[in-house]
């Protein structure tokens, strides 16, 4: 059970006579599992659709064999798991997947995690019945990161359905293998599901769905780790160890406000260098999809052989003379109640624009709703069935909202709203009842007037919005005929019970974030959509609860991974060393409202923060001493560092850290400003975005991402920019390669921010679009 | 050399023949170590040193070189000048005893024509001489290790002391029925009284068992070899020495197994009279040989003894059965 | 015999069986007659003749023991775990291991270490391996649980070396190519000597 969700609608089942809770309308195989009971399957993924390729998942319920994946359970069903039966299907499955299955497990990357190892020893097949000619199936790279051995598949199809239903890319699929027919006598003879199973099986092979060699995808990885045996394996850790001598650290993904948990597994660098080297990152691919950065952008770490006394010194000093402190959000809980205790104790100003830009947003939302903190999280998000997004580019700014966006259209029949000025051809792939809106910039309030007129109890609206209600107009502001829409939105209402709305950082860096705050809050009141924010960079949600942030300020600055006049930098370029995400431990605070704890991988032999502390003020033995004096204030708990969980449970509860608490209060009625055209932009206009796999300087640092620091552009826009342009800003200017994006639409180009030294912040200022002047050099 | 005839003891000749002694002996005893290591290879069916030199001949100078080039060390809390003067003494008692036993037959060297008596000096108290010179030579482990203040060093000592204290009374005794039978005290004598070809084993058994007896306990060899035994104590009264010091232990050792040798030849087996076809000289060599070869067999075959059992079997055996030959030798003797 | 028993240190507690032993001599005259026994008895001579018998028998029969060590060697039990060698395939001459790190894995000692890599002929290759010689106990578990017949116990036990490092790489291990036709399968942990039959002694019960 979820944390949120209170146990309802609790039903009563027997499992081998044994009686159990389940949810109603869950699948079998997820109910037994929820009460720690075994049922085999390879081919389900737990927030996917049901594959019914592997069949292996058979069980009696209330005596018809049926496959519990996609099995729904009923009050007092009896189940059964084995009976002789199933039991021979089952064993003629996993023998039919051991045929012309190669046994050379010795090199095999999967061997000692392998399902089709554990699943031929479980179910105890010994001997082999069956035969066939075997295809020559070739070994593939697929992409930058993906290599495919398609001698080793068992198209059980997790990767073709965790690519489709979760990441939303869907850019591979089953195709024609061109193998032998089966023997005809094996009809007869066999069981029938291992029968169809094999039938289907030996016609089929996974390839990119674009037909070409390639796919053309977001390289999240999501198929690497869901894959079963040895078939899909990331090109970098191919044939490089095997699973069981890496040791898994669990941790929280430090690229993203998503926070996701990951493993990173570690091992010696080599026989000569003995220092722990992070191979791979895994994750719980039944509860929680990781994003490329996530899953590729691990070897960040800030390699220091010892204490820098001389550096130490300096960095005192500069601290004490300091006026300013500089920061990005990736950054731990612990480090940024550091940085307010100095604010407190010493009168710094601390400087960091996206959590202030949030924090911003959050006061005014708060301000206006009652609510200290949004209502909602992406879990919830994903259990709607109806889902908006506003503000953000989807594809770009979180992996985790994008996921959730296409899980909904996918496993919740759902329907999507996508307000953005930014064209993407990606987001309507998702689903078919998804309606973009590619609105001018600055259009943000109306989108939000639009989505109060259709969901909102209009009796319970405030004046000041009411009158600015009116459907027809706002369609069309927004670019839309209104009548076509009416009618595909009264199909993408059916059935519909749940309403969802994300939002994101262009609303931050927004000259009407205040009013924008405002209309979410009038939404929330007065419908029942649940709104979610997007906190703009990995702990921005941590970094605005906890540090009282500076608008602007000045004098002598001490940059932590940003700029400024003395340097204390994880990347390894700055005065003082510190050590990187997957060096420390700490917490961070998602975007789903959790703090949640993330572990030392590697070793780090330098100063931290923490060192510094001790010098200028006082500060106890090590960094996570600080967790318990979190602001219980603003929602942080006093719970010590090591009692922090960081697990999923069977059940796919998120065992992790603990949530913020939130309160609301009463407030009176919202006056909300009427909307004007003064914000809207038109011309040439620059976004700040990053590309898909890119978030700040320590995934630019990783050797396994590849995107490039240059302008983003559709294909269109790019044809007509050149090779390499100086993009004019009011205040400065800046020379890229124009690199084409073939997901974006339109004639906005992005202007990736995940280089500091760039200061990409300054360029743009208060705001995600900039008017610029673009020429080509 | 001078063709003039030496007159039969000159100190010239004395002396030639003394360094003539010192060097051939020391070398035979030299040699005798690595004939011993081959021997006792050879019975335990190994090959023994062979790979300095043919058939490891040149062994002995690898371990002459080894030995004079070692350091020589000198305990901290030994007592210094008896710790140094041991080994002295021990090898030159040897050598001295030898100056009174004859070798050879006299003969004259070809050619020059100048006669030797092969025996540096005919004392006539030759048996007397060597035996308290063999005797005296025991005061070289005794002191060596009483000086070296090392435990095993004493242990060892007091064995000698207990060694010396059983077999000397047995030499003596033992020799002394030949003694009464020839009517002299020179090995000479000794040697001319077999002259017949009767060797004097025939009529003095006994004492030439007793005599072998004393004589393996006077040269510390198993199965009385109390005074160094490795497995017991160490190395006995060797335990601290060295180099040279420590090897001159062992040349002394293995001239005194000389010396008994040829004290065993002449008294008893018929010295270097000719015998059949075989000249004097010969004979004596083979002799000397065999008594050499027979003290390795024996090690080679038999265990060692307590040293109480040692001290019961001369105190309570050994020389009861002296005694009692000596009875009976003069009780012949009268009658005859 | 329990382990407290066992246990009991304090010397003369315990209770010793003494063997039936012959009583020592009494008195004088019996010290004297075991002593003339025991000299008369042939036992001393007995030991004489077979110290000269095997000197003879070494000599002129040719039973000399010794083997001379360095200059030949005696062939090793197929069952001896010395210093590891990696063996080759005997038709390619390519090396059998194929890293699958079982032997890493298995290793008790913990001292067996590789680094694996994605070659240009889309196989895994081992591009370095090691075994520290400092903690291996030879307990040969890496030869056993190897899948390919590629790691084995070689009889080269001649270890001495001024480093560990000397024989622990994969070249070090690894049968020279030029001597492919000499390289020797490794039987393994139940093999029998070559010579076994000729070490089977007759027991009574057999016959």
């Amino acid at each position: 059970m979820s944390e949120m969700e209170p146990a309802k609608n609790m039903i009563s089942i027997k499992i081998d006579g044994v009686e159990y809770k389940a949810k109603e309308g869950e699948y079998i195989l997820n109910a037994a599992r929820a009460n720690d009971i075994f049922i085999p399957a390879i081919c389900y993924l737990t927030r996917c659709s049901p594959t019914l390729a592997c069949r292996i998942c058979l069980v009696e319920a209330d005596g018809k064999q049926v496959y519990s994946c996609n099995a729904r359970v009923k009050e007092g069903m009896e189940i059964t798991i084995n009976t002789p039966n199933i039991l021979k299907e089952r064993r003629a499955i996993m023998e039919v997947y051991d045929v012309n299955h190669p046994l050379q497990c010795g090199v095999c990357d999967q061997s000692g995690e392998c399902e089709l190892q554990n699943y031929t020893l479980e179910l105890g097949v010994d001997s082999q019945s069956y035969a066939i000619p075997d295809t020559k199936r070739e070994t593939k790279n697929w992409s930058s990161v993906l290599h495919y051995d398609a001698g080793l598949c068992i198209v059980c199809e997790r990767c073709t359905t965790v690519c489709k239903d979760m990441i939303g890319d869907a850019a591979i699929k089953t195709t024609k293998r061109g193998g032998a027919a089966l023997d005809k006598d094996y009809k007869a003879t066999m069981p029938k599901d291992a029968y169809a199973m094999w039938n289907k099986l030996q016609k089929s092979i996974i390839a990119p769905s674009n037909g070409t060699d390639y796919t053309n995808c977001s390289d999240c990885g999501e198929c690497i780790a869901v894959c079963p045996v040895g078939a899909l394996v990331s090109r970098d850790f191919q044939y490089t160890t095997n699973a069981w001598d890496l040791k898994r650290i669990p941790a929280t993904c430090a690229h993203c406000s998503s926070g996701c948990q990951i493993y990173y597994e570690t091992k010696p660098t080599s026989i000569a260098d003995r220092t722990e080297k992070i191979y791979r990152v895994t994750n719980e691919w039944n509860y929680i999809s990781l994003c490329g950065a996530g899953r590729f952008g691990y070897d960040f770490e800030n390699r220091v052989e010892g204490k820098d006394q001389e550096a130490f010194t300096k960095a005192v000093e500069a601290f004490k003379k300091a006026k300013v402190i500089n920061f990005t959000s990736v950054i731990t809980n612990e480090e940024a109640l550091m940085l307010q205790s100095l604010k407190e104790k010493m009168g710094v100003k601390l400087i960091n624009r996206e959590a202030r830009a949030f924090q911003r947003f959050l006061d005014f939302y708060s301000q206006a709703s009652g609510n200290s903190l949004y209502t909602t999280d992406f879990k919830e998000v994903m259990a709607t069935d109806f889902v908006m997004s506003v503000g953000t580019s989807l594809r770009n700014d979180n992996p985790n909202a994008r996921y959730a966006f296409n899980n909904i259209q996918k496993m919740n029949k759902g329907a999507g709203l996508y307000f953005h000025p930014v064209g993407d051809n990606l987001v309507p792939t998702f689903g078919k009842n998804i309606e973009m809106f590619t609105h001018k910039v600055g259009q943000e309030e109306l989108a939000l007037l639009l989505i109060i007129d259709l969901f909102a109890d209009h009796d319970k609206l405030p004046n000041s919005v009411k009158e600015q209600l009116d459907r027809d107009k706002l369609l069309e502001a927004l670019g839309k005929d209104s009548e076509a829409f009416a009618k595909s939105f009264d199909k993408m209402m059916k059935k519909k019970e749940s309403f969802s709305l994300m939002v994101g950082e262009d609303l931050y860096f927004h000259e009407k974030a205040e009013n924008i705050a405002k209309l979410i809050a009038v939404l929330e009141n007065s419908s029942s959509v649940k709104v979610a924010m997007i906190p703009p960079k990995t702990n921005s949600l941590g970094v605005a609860l906890i540090c009282d942030l500076d608008d602007e300020a000045e004098g002598y600055t001490i940059g932590y991974n940003a700029l400024g006049d003395f340097r204390l930098s994880a990347l390894g370029d700055g005065d003082l060393d510190m050590p990187s995400m997957n060096q420390q431990e700490g917490t961070l605070t998602n975007m789903h409202k959790r703090v949640t704890p993330t572990n030392a991988a590697l070793e780090y032999h330098g100063y931290e923060l923490n060192d510094i502390m001790a010098e200028l003020i006082s500060a106890p033995k090590y960094t996570i001493d600080w967790t318990p004096h979190l602001p219980v204030e603003k929602g942080f708990k006093s719970i010590n560092f090591d009692d922090l969980p960081n697990e999923y449970k069977n059940d796919g509860t998120e065992n992790r850290g603990y949530l913020l608490d939130t309160t609301t209060k009463e407030v009176g009625e919202i006056e909300v400003d009427k909307f004007d055209d003064s914000t809207v932009l038109d011309g040439e206009i620059a976004y700040r975005c990053n590309p898909q796999r890119q978030f700040n300087d320590f995934t630019n640092k990783a050797h396994q991402i590849f995107e490039e620091f240059g302008l983003y552009a559709s294909k269109e826009r790019a044809e007509t920019l050149g090779k390499r342009v100086t993009v004019e800003f009011d205040n400065g200017s800046l020379e890229l390669d124009v690199i084409v994006d073939e997901r974006m639409d339109g004639d906005i180009v992005a202007v990736p921010d995940f280089k500091s030294a760039e200061n990409i912040y300054e360029l743009f200022g208060a705001s995600r679009y900039q008017k610029v002047i673009i020429r080509e050099v | 050399m001078d063709a003039t005839i030496l007159p039969e003891v000159t100190a010239a000749g004395v002396i030639i023949k003394a360094i003539l002694i010192l060097a051939v002996i020391s070398a035979i005893a030299g040699f005798g170590t690595y004939i011993e290591r081959k021997v006792l290879a050879f019975m335990q069916r190994r090959l023994g040193p062979q790979h300095v030199g043919p058939y490891g001949l040149l062994q002995l100078a690898a371990d002459g070189i080894k030995l004079f080039t070692k350091e020589d060390i000198i305990p901290q809390h030994a007592n210094k000048i008896i710790f140094m003067i041991a080994p002295i003494i021990t090898a030159a008692t040897a050598f001295i005893a030898l100056a009174a036993v004859p070798v050879f037959p006299d003969f004259t060297i070809p050619f020059v024509d100048v006669y030797v008596p092969s025996i540096a000096s005919d004392v006539n108290v030759g048996i007397l001489f060597v035996l308290g010179m063999m005797a005296a030579g025991l005061y070289g482990p005794l002191l060596a290790g009483m000086a070296q203040s090392n435990k095993w060093g004493i242990i060892g000592s007091a064995r000698t002391a207990v060694q010396f204290l059983s077999y000397e009374v047995v030499t003596g005794l033992s020799l002394l029925a030949p003694i009464m039978m020839v009517g002299s005290l020179s090995f000479v004598d000794f040697n001319n009284y077999q002259s017949d070809g009767t060797w004097l084993v025939v009529y003095q058994p006994v004492a030439f068992i007793l005599f072998l007896i004393a004589g393996y306990a006077e040269t510390n060899r198993t199965p009385f070899d109390l005074l160094e035994h490795e497995a017991e104590i160490v190395s006995g009264y060797v335990t601290e020495y060295s180099g040279m010091r420590w090897g001159m232990f062992f040349i002394g050792e293995y001239a005194n197994m000389i010396t008994i040798g040829v004290i065993a030849s002449v008294v008893f087996l018929g010295g270097y009279n000719d015998f059949w076809i075989f000249p004097g000289w010969l004979m004596i060599l083979g002799k000397i040989a065999f008594s050499f070869f027979f003290m390795l067999w024996v090690r080679a075959a038999w265990p060692h003894v307590r040293p109480d059992q040692l001290m019961w079997l001369c105190w309570k055996v050994l020389m009861p059965l002296a005694v009692i030959n000596v009875v009976i030798t003069g009780i012949v003797m009268m009658i005859g | 015999m329990g382990l407290e028993q066992f246990k009991n240190r304090n010397v003369g507690t315990q209770n010793y069986v003494k063997l039936d032993l012959p009583h020592p001599p009494k008195n004088g005259w019996c010290a004297f007659k075991q002593v003339l026994s025991r000299s008369l008895k042939p036992e001393l001579f007995v030991g004489l003749w077979v110290a000269l018998r095997e000197m003879i028998n070494a000599l002129f029969r040719g039973q000399m023991h010794t083997t001379q060590y360095p200059l030949e060697k005696l062939p090793i039990s197929p069952r001896y775990r010395a210093i590891h060698e990696m063996l080759r395939l005997l038709e390619s001459g390519h090396y059998r291991c194929i890293g699958c790190g079982l032997c890493e894995k298995i290793c008790i000692a913990n001292c067996i270490t590789m680094d694996t890599r994605y070659d240009e002929n889309q196989r895994k290759e081992v591009s370095e391996y090691t075994i520290n010689f400092g903690r291996c106990i030879f307990c040969g578990y890496c030869a056993e649980v190897c899948p390919e017949l590629a790691i084995v116990h070689g009889g080269r036990y001649e270890t001495a070396s001024e480093q560990r490092a000397s024989f622990s790489l994969f070249e070090d291990m690894l049968t020279p190519i030029d001597k492919l036709n000499l390289q020797q399968e490794y039987q393994g942990f139940g093999a029998i000597s070559p010579n076994a039959d000729e070490n089977i002694k007759k027991t009574p019960l057999a016959y």
